[in-house]
């Protein structure tokens, strides 16, 4: 068996995963606050005024790479949901379940900054456009993942209802991606490009692309919190978890 | 226009979401060491009165 896939059967083990995610939390953490503060300081300090929009465009700089990880965590979420569904593997459940509260947040962070944006920008805090509405629909997918996570007591079950729940809401994703493509919009189309040439000058994109690896990062140190603590409540009964109690004492 | 109020409550939501989304997890594990501690210490205190019980 190959290193790599060794390191993954091993990373499934409860006890393996906790020391994993200390371990590397702490650092994903700070990584992403290094990457955003790096981002948000362009995005503040360094990118001119936009010469239509005025300051108001710099809102861009945390509702996009938020909407980004709005749609990227739950589909990730899903991901987890469906090996934790096909090969039973009990870690990709926790995963999947310390997903929603981070997709949730991002979700809200998207929803608010874009209502303040678009307050100045198009006359209201709200518009029942189709992205905006598919985005709003996302948060209670989230919410409704979480709460069914929370109303079933056994910890399996709940689970696996809420990763059917997740898998079920993936197919809302391309409909929020493609949303101002299919129908009249006043929410703008693509104008940042991951591949090929953005519409968005390129003095005012490295901010941007610092925000997105920072919320990535950022991201990937609450999914290990999140699930370490689920990991260690799952298995409050087992020795190595008494020990480390005793030891965080 | 400037719009300064407005980016700054933007940031603002941002960064009390980001806090929110720091400190949620960090209190969740603190709540599930403690849960550990005590349900331990509870089994510890009723260990010894079972063997007294058999003992007698």
């Amino acid at each position: 068996m190959s290193p790599l896939i060794r390191w993954f059967h091993q990373l499934g083990s409860p006890p393996t995963f906790d020391r994993f995610a200390a371990r590397w939390t702490p650092w994903a953490y700070l990584l992403g606050l290094l990457a955003m503060g790096v981002g948000l300081y362009g995005a503040l300090f360094q990118v001119p005024a936009d010469y239509q929009q005025g300051d108001s465009f710099r809102i861009l700089y945390i509702h996009v790479p938020s909407a980004w990880m709005s749609m990227a965590v739950f589909g990730l979420m899903a991901c987890y949901a469906a090996i934790a569904l096909i090969w039973r593997i009990k870690l990709c459940e926790i995963l999947a379940m310390a997903c929603a509260p981070s997709g949730a947040a991002f979700t809200l962070v998207t929803l608010a900054t874009g209502s303040i944006w678009g307050k100045p920008m198009w006359g209201t805090w709200w518009d029942w456009d189709p992205r905006l509405t598919t985005e709003l629909i996302l948060l209670f997918l989230y919410l409704g993942v979480m709460g069914l996570y929370a109303a079933i007591d056994d910890r399996r079950n709940a689970a696996r209802a809420a990763g059917l729940l997740a898998i079920v809401g993936v197919a809302l994703l391309p409909v929020i991606r493609w949303s101002v493509v299919w129908w009249n919009s006043l929410h703008q189309g693509q104008t940042i490009r991951m591949f090929g040439e953005s519409s968005m000058d390129a003095s005012m994109i490295a901010p941007l692309w610092w925000m997105v690896v920072g919320t990535h990062l950022w991201f990937v140190g609450s999914l290990l919190a999140r699930a370490r603590a689920d990991n260690l409540r799952r298995e409050a009964g087992k020795d190595w978890v008494g020990k480390l109690a005793e030891a965080s004492r | 226009m400037s719009y300064r109020d407005y980016v700054i409550a933007a940031y603002a939501v941002f960064a009390v979401v980001m806090l929110w989304d720091w400190l949620a997890p960090k209190l969740q594990l603190r709540a599930a060491l403690r849960a550990i501690r005590l349900r331990a210490a509870r089994n510890a205190n009723r260990a010894p009165a079972a063997n007294t019980e058999l003992e007698r």
